[in-house]
């Protein structure tokens, strides 16, 4: 058994999409017409072959509710790792986008909680 | 210097609430942290040296067993297990390149063929040949 798949919930995949690979630099690995919605994955774009994200469209009410409820709360959807936490944290506040929490270190690691504009934080974490 | 940002923001989140909290809480002894956190980004640099994780551990702690705990406690992995795993990452990266399995090994820090192999194997579940191969099919397609 392998993991080759994890998903984010997305309000619109449009979107979603725009500021996965514009802004925070993914690459989009796949796109399949599913009716309304549609398969859509990205992927680092430093390691291709590795595990996809799937922006998952919000077509279960209940989903909604969820992340709505995580949202109010702070507490990120998912997390990337990211070599340089600061560095990126300066390149995406010049992109316009909006954190809720600013580079803080936690123990032996550094995170930073962005928010995604499609309904949810995620966040960011550098090892140290 | 950031946590006293986070401490400052008008209005805390539960999650920013409880990052601090756990900053708080579990990592009290911000000295032990950064100590812990220098020896580890010691051998981040040094990996493809003969690290001697013992004179490190003295040159930092009282006892190479307190720095162990104080690591493995940080990061869930000893020292050692630790610089394995990112000799391992860096032979996957020189997997993607033309040189000769024997060579990425001991440019990666392991003195061995036959215990790069093997241990290759069992944190990957191929050989180095075998994951060569595969990422190049991979790109091919």
């Amino acid at each position: 058994m392998k993991i080759k798949l994890t998903s984010v919930m997305v309000d619109d995949q449009d979107k979603a999409l725009a500021f996965y690979t514009t802004i925070l630099g993914f690459a989009k690995k796949t796109e399949i017409p599913m009716g309304e919605h549609k398969w859509l994955t990205v992927v680092s774009a430093e390691e291709q072959d590795g595990v996809e994200l799937l922006l998952e469209p919000l077509g279960f009410a209940p989903a909604q509710t969820y992340q709505k409820a995580l949202f109010d709360a702070g507490i990120p959807l998912t997390m990337f790792h990211i070599n340089d936490v600061d560095k990126e944290y300066e390149r995406l506040m010049k992109l316009g986008v909006t954190f809720s929490m600013p580079p803080t270190q936690m123990g032996p690691a550094k995170l930073a909680v962005l928010d995604d504009t499609c309904g949810n934080h995620i966040q960011i974490v550098q090892i140290l | 210097m950031h946590n006293e940002k986070l401490v400052s923001l008008k209005s805390m989140t539960f999650y920013t609430e409880t990052v601090a909290k756990i900053s708080r809480d579990w990592y009290p002894k911000d000295h032990i942290v950064q100590q812990v956190i220098k020896a580890k980004q010691f051998i981040d640099r040094h990996f493809a040296d003969p690290i001697d994780l013992d004179a490190m551990a003295l040159e930092a702690f009282y006892s190479k067993f307190h720095f162990i705990r104080c690591f493995k406690a940080l990061y869930g992995r000893t020292p050692h297990q630790h610089l394995i795993s990112v000799r391992m990452e860096a032979a996957k990266h020189f997997l993607e390149t033309d040189a000769r399995i024997a060579d990425i090994c001991y440019r990666v820090g392991f003195e061995s063929v036959t215990s790069f192999t093997s241990l290759f194997k069992k944190m990957t579940s191929v050989t180095p040949a075998v994951y060569r191969d595969r990422k190049k099919a991979i790109f091919k397609n």
